[in-house]
């Protein structure tokens, strides 16, 4: 097991490796950081001269080189826009896209999984039509409309919930928490639905394709013959049946969540990574887009790995196999 | 600067403010950018400038109407025996941590600004030598007579010499943080009470505040928000106050709710065409590719009587426009009012016009545009571009965002291109050195003229116009250069970009026609 988590671990390495490569050969395409750092009465020559401070002007596998030299190194540079430190910047905005997309990936399990289920053993209901429905309307509708209708409805409107922002943290020992406060959490209720609404309707559709197809099954069948209580028999049985691809899938996408909350947060104002790098794009900060993507590489693969170590914990034929 | 008597002022100002001020007022007020740092010379951009203005002051400032009016000087007259100007101090004022202002701080504050490190420093080429003669006198001198040059440095803001040095803040940062970039010790109406950079600044009233407090703002906190939709979202919701800009097209969704205004007013920005005089042939031509069309004046009459504003006024900003005639608006200082006619919309002529120069059927080019710089950039492009095609200049639309779009055209790489510009001094004189000037990187001249536009006349003007000290002589040569550049058509100037703010009812607020918003005039009823 320690072997296995290694080994995925120095894989992760050169997978950052070849995130960093891939972005650092398109930001070139991105603009010119110098004009977005000067003013407009900024002499061409002085322009020259910051060029060639920042070292712009050099080869680009001699930047590409400092930039993964200097990150093993644990140096992630300094932002063109704000000057602080990368590593700083990126640190404090952390807190708020996990806590974000943790609580939309938890709302999307404790209503999608329950609702997959009922819609699987109810197939011709009307609640089940009813839920299909309108599934398939958030599923359909872009992220940023459905964030901007509920801000509208429930913000302006309704005025019950903030419309920006974060509300009140904690800072816990650095990790700036909105689950401390009223405030906090008012502020994480509309971003977490826009960002979990996805990820709800698909977990809903696949526990219920997953779950109509395991009722069907031959040891279900036997088990109902049996007279195993109903119960027992959905969730025990056949729930736990359905996990290992529900589970690989909600883990890939919930790298995704935390990768692509970009657009929730710009619409919610809510002070992300994602919200940064949307910033840092505007700015050409290449340090903050760089270091930014390698982060995210890193978590998709940190997702990774607790989906292949959760398999183990609910699949016990798998344990039996890593004994061998 | 002694540190008693610096105390002492602070006790005195707290105990005059908590007498004015009567009710507690949290002010809570958006815009779409965060200022990128604290630091008053590190970064010459409006956000930072703007916000800065309400902690730090400079010598002069600019009233409600943009008047140069006295602030950290008292009087300023011109030097006797040489070219320049001598600054009186004012005397009492301290930073917001308790030093006294002086002479030494102005001094130091010059030095760090005019730095290669500082982003300011264009402001003061002409400077030649800086010289301390008291605690409160303070003398610039300058290469030529230099009659703007008071009201060129208005944004030109004081630090504490001692605060600056004790907190190896000596140069602004350039390429890592320093404390000054997140830290603030102004002697203006406002200290940071807290910062976390891209999501909230709180600034609180400086109770040594030296000038009486005309705004009633207990508590301010800014929130930059970038999407436009949830900065309206959240001033419907009475989540913020203030909020500048908004887009046009939700103007009327504000005002047609209750207890919320919109605020119109023209910025100073000119937006404009500009064409690649130099360029011997056209990039983006499929018909015309050995000679530049655009280098026969008459094509660039075409060019401006083809365009319909009228239209693009009704349907891109909703009324909202005034048409320019010259690179800067009326009410500019140095205005030319002897030269204010634009080519009116006369596609007839147009047509005439490309026919005499030799293209009867027209030529296509390629006109390039921001989608993401001006108010409805992208929108205004398609539209010209259509009017543009209607006598035949088939325009070949490329749009993108601003930050690869300076690097393309100081590559030359245009036929036509759109340009807006704000005078930052406010004076025309602004507009002629960077966009009508020749391109000349040594004198550091013409740098905004990606087409280089060339008129002998109009370099030999612009050092006369620069120095002189007469009113009226400076206007005859001002309307002589605008009159060139009108008959030889360097630019077809459009119109002048509107500036739309908003605010809950119960906010009384000023709006600068430099889009810059000061909390010193802001009162919350």
């Amino acid at each position: 097991m320690v072997y296995f988590i290694a080994k995925r671990l120095i894989q992760s390495v050169f997978v950052m490796l070849a995130v960093a490569f891939l972005a650092f050969s398109l930001f070139r395409f991105v603009g010119d950081p110098i004009t977005q750092m000067t003013g407009v009465e900024t002499s061409v020559a002085d322009q020259e001269r910051l060029r060639e401070e920042l070292g712009l002007n050099d080869p680009f596998a001699y930047q590409f080189a400092r930039f993964t030299g200097d990150m093993l190194r644990g140096d992630f540079g300094f932002s063109y826009r704000t000057r602080q430190p990368v590593a700083e910047m990126i640190a404090t905005r952390i807190p708020a896209t996990l806590e974000l997309g943790i609580v939309a990936l938890l709302i999307s399990l404790f209503v999608g999984i329950p609702a997959g289920v009922y819609t699987a053993l109810r197939p011709r209901g009307v609640a089940t039509q009813a839920i299909l429905m309108l599934t398939l309307v958030g599923v359909s509708i872009p992220t940023f409309v459905i964030g901007i209708m509920l801000i509208f409805f429930f913000g302006v409107q309704l005025g019950w919930l903030p419309t920006f922002g974060r509300g009140g943290t904690v800072n816990l020992g650095g990790w700036e928490t909105s689950f401390l406060t009223v405030d906090g959490w008012r502020a994480l209720i509309l971003p977490a639905i826009t960002l979990g609404v996805y990820q709800l309707t698909l977990t809903m559709r696949l526990v219920r394709a997953e779950m109509m197809e395991v009722m069907q099954s031959d040891y279900i069948r036997f088990a109902t013959a049996r007279g195993v209580p109903m119960g027992r028999l959905y969730f025990k049985h056949a729930l736990a049946n359905t996990m290992v691809p529900v589970i690989t899938i909600i883990g890939l996408q919930f790298g995704g969540v935390i990768a692509f909350s970009i657009v929730t947060e710009s619409v919610f104002q809510w002070p992300g990574m994602g919200l940064l790098f949307l910033e840092s794009i505007r700015f050409v900060d290449i340090p903050v887009m760089g270091v930014y993507l390698v982060v995210i590489a890193f978590f998709f693969v940190l997702v990774n790995l607790i989906v292949d170590l959760l398999y183990v914990v609910i699949d016990p034929r798998l344990r039996v196999k890593d004994l061998a | 600067m002694s540190q008693s008597i610096g105390k002492s002022f602070v006790l005195g100002g707290a105990l005059s403010l908590a007498a004015i001020s009567v009710s507690a007022e949290q002010f809570n007020w958006a815009s779409t950018t965060d200022p990128q740092t604290m630091d008053p010379h590190a970064v010459n951009s409006a956000p930072v400038l703007s916000f800065l203005n309400n902690i730090y002051e400079g010598l002069v400032r600019r009233g409600k109407d943009m008047s140069i009016e006295p602030s950290l000087a008292t009087s300023w007259d011109p030097l006797e025996d040489e070219n320049g100007w001598r600054f009186n101090l004012r005397e009492g004022v301290t930073f917001a941590d308790g030093s006294a202002f002086t002479a030494a701080d102005v001094m130091f504050s010059y030095e760090r600004a005019s730095n290669e490190a500082a982003d300011v420093r264009s402001w003061f080429a002409p400077v030649t030598d800086v010289r301390v003669v008291d605690d409160f006198t303070i003398d610039f001198v300058t290469s030529a007579p230099n009659p703007l040059f008071p009201s060129s440095i208005a944004n030109f803001m004081i630090l504490d010499s001692d605060w600056a040095i004790n907190n190896d803040a000596a140069l602004p940062a350039r390429d890592a943080e320093n404390f000054a970039t997140l830290n603030v010790n102004g002697t203006g109406p406002f200290v940071v009470a807290f910062r976390d950079p891209g999501v909230k600044t709180v600034l609180t009233p400086n109770a040594g505040w030296w000038d009486t407090a005309e705004h009633n703002v207990t508590e301010a906190t800014f929130t930059p928000i970038g999407n436009s939709a949830t900065g309206l979202a959240a001033l419907l919701s009475g989540d913020i106050d203030f909020i500048q800009p908004i887009p046009l097209q939700d103007v009327e969704q504000v005002e047609s709710r209750d207890g919320f205004s919109v605020l119109e007013g023209e910025e100073t920005r000119v937006i404009m065409f500009g064409f690649g005089h130099e360029h011997d042939t056209l990039l983006y031509s499929t018909d015309v590719t050995d000679v530049n069309p655009f280098q026969d004046v008459r094509v660039r009459m075409a060019a401006g009587h083809a365009l319909d504003m009228a239209s693009i006024d009704r349907v891109l900003f909703r009324g909202k426009i005034e048409t320019a005639n010259q690179l800067v608006p009326a009410g500019i200082s140095g205005y030319s009012t002897a030269n204010e006619n634009r080519p009116d919309y006369d596609p007839e002529r147009a047509k005439e016009l490309l026919a005499e120069a030799g293209y009867p059927d027209g030529f296509t080019f390629g006109l390039k545009c921001t989608n993401d710089r001006y108010i409805n950039d992208e929108a205004l492009c398609r539209a010209a571009a259509s009017m543009f095609a209607a006598v035949g200049l088939n325009a070949e639309l490329s749009t993108g965002p601003v930050r690869d779009y300076w690097p393309q055209l100081r590559e030359d790489d245009f036929d036509m291109y759109l340009l807006g510009w704000s005078p930052g001094t406010f004076d025309m004189e602004h507009p002629v050195r960077f966009l009508l000037h020749s391109q000349d990187d040594e004198a550091k001249l013409g740098s905004w003229n990606f087409g280089n536009y060339s008129n002998a006349r109009v370099d030999e003007l612009l050092p006369l116009i620069q120095q002189e000290i007469d009113p009226a002589a400076r206007q005859t040569m001002i309307d002589e250069v605008v009159q060139i550049t009108q008959e030889e058509v360097a630019y077809i100037p459009l119109y002048t970009q509107p500036l739309i703010w908003a605010s809950k009812d119960n906010v009384d607020l000023t709006q600068r026609a430099d889009n810059f918003f000061m909390l010193r005039w802001v009162t919350v009823n």
